[in-house]
């Protein structure tokens, strides 16, 4: 699980371009949106994208897609649960 | 034109330092592989952080000129904003149809794709300036920029009230755009130094360059230090009908070529344009000088915009910096200056500016 958020830190850094910072600055429960990491709608997509792309999770429901992008431990329990692993 | 279209601030960020006029070719910013970038902005002093991230170059230096040329002209929200590009986004264009093809039309992502529009300077320059009226963009090649002048005087000559337009143009360089443009024969095959370039008229092709230039204009004489009074877009024209264009141009002004104090020439070192800037320089009167940009702006679509930019700043300084001299004239006067742009495809731009006799 620490491994997984590690690499989704990393993925979320890289595809939304947040330059200077680490996945270490990144906290595992702070909210991705609003007060938290400050991204907005266009990220969210991104980051749909991102679960599609990296890890064969497409997400359909735009209530659950909400939940599922809280924050990075959110993010990483779905994946946990739903991995269809492509890469 | 009907009446004078009059400029009151003008940005450009280019592969010069023109973003900080104060600095203009000091020193001349020359490259030899036929690729003259632009020299990076302060562009986080108008854009966002969150904003910024995700822009592409010609995004950020598109919204940079235009914000920083609405702030000198003390504008905060302009009644307009006309913008004109032969080709939008490039980079965006291209991460768009990369990842198209490496995923296979799945899993797409919007940022390229939203970006990658003509239009997206002009929505974020709105935005920025909750500017909520005439929103346009004008994507014609080499005429791009001069459609967007010809927009903002027709809209300011449809009123009395005091109006403020954005107008401008912006195109961008990257090496796969290169390429493209190498094969249908643009660029020279044996690359000179760029600020020589004129020196190698006798082959055909230019080199490539990109920027963003922007103007406000208006109405308004009151505080302009020059204004537009004469604008002709020439489809491949004759030599013939080029200099009759511009014959017409100055009897519409009550001017003569012995009146033109400097033509600013937007030749591009192609030897297939000869036939038009040969009999153009040779029509100038002794008194004209004759300066020249594209070796320091490089050949874009919008090229003409970096043009315009050194017009309004002979104005603005009342002096012509000698880097751009072609042909020193007699004249020691900065009153009428003509703007001529030749493009690659042969197309021609003519644009008459005057000094603002009117200003407060």
């Amino acid at each position: 699980m620490e491994d997984l958020k590690r690499t989704l830190k990393q993925l979320i850094i890289e595809s939304l371009n947040l330059q200077g910072m680490k996945p270490e600055d990144i906290d595992d429960n702070a909210s991705l949106f609003g007060d938290g990491l400050g991204l907005d709608s266009i990220d969210s997509l991104e980051l749909m994208v991102l679960l599609e792309r990296n890890y064969g999770i497409k997400i359909e429901d735009a209530r659950e897609g909400r939940k599922i992008l809280t924050s990075v431990q959110t993010m990483a329990e779905y994946i946990q649960q739903n991995t269809k692993a492509i890469s | 034109m009907t009446q004078p279209l009059y400029i009151l601030s003008a940005c450009a960020i280019s592969a010069q330092h023109t973003y900080d006029a104060t600095r203009f070719l000091d020193p001349v910013l020359s490259v030899n592989d036929g690729k003259l970038f632009m020299i990076d902005a302060d562009y986080a002093r108008y854009i966002s952080p969150v904003a910024i991230r995700r822009m592409s170059r010609m995004l950020k230096a598109g919204i940079t000129a235009g914000m920083k040329c609405l702030e000198d002209a003390g504008v905060k929200t302009p009644d307009g904003i006309i913008i004109g590009s032969a080709r939008g986004s490039v980079t965006d264009m291209q991460n768009f149809l990369k990842d198209m093809i490496n995923m296979k039309e799945e899993a797409l992502t919007p940022t390229a794709f939203i970006q990658s529009t003509y239009n997206s300077v002009n929505g974020w320059l709105a935005m920025m300036t909750k500017c909520t009226s005439y929103n346009q963009t004008y994507v014609h090649r080499g005429f791009s920029l001069e459609l967007c002048l010809l927009d903002a005087q027709l809209m300011l000559a449809e009123t009395t009230e005091k109006k403020y337009l954005l107008a401008g143009g912006f195109d961008e360089l990257t090496d796969e755009y290169y390429i493209i443009r190498d094969k249908i024969g643009y660029y020279k095959k044996q690359m000179p130094e760029s600020q020589a370039l004129l020196n190698h008229y006798d082959t055909p092709g230019s080199i490539g360059g990109e920027g963003a230039s922007f103007f406000t204009v208006t109405n308004d004489a009151d505080k302009a230090s020059c204004a537009i009074h004469g604008l002709q877009m020439l489809l491949q024209p004759t030599s013939e009908a080029l200099q009759a264009a511009m014959a017409d141009m100055l009897s519409q002004n009550g001017l003569k070529n012995e009146d033109i104090d400097v033509l600013v020439c937007g030749m591009n070192g192609d030897s297939r344009n000869h036939f038009l800037v040969d009999p153009l320089i040779a029509t100038c009167a002794d008194k004209t000088t004759i300066a020249t940009f594209k070796q320091f702006s490089g050949e874009y679509d919008t090229a003409s915009g970096f043009g315009l930019w050194l017009v309004n700043y002979l104005f603005v300084h009342s002096c012509i910096p000698t880097e751009t001299v072609y042909k020193q004239g007699t004249s020691d006067e900065i009153n009428n200056v003509l703007l001529c742009n030749i493009t690659i495809s042969g197309d021609a731009t003519l644009v008459l500016v005057k000094r603002n006799s009117l200003a407060g």
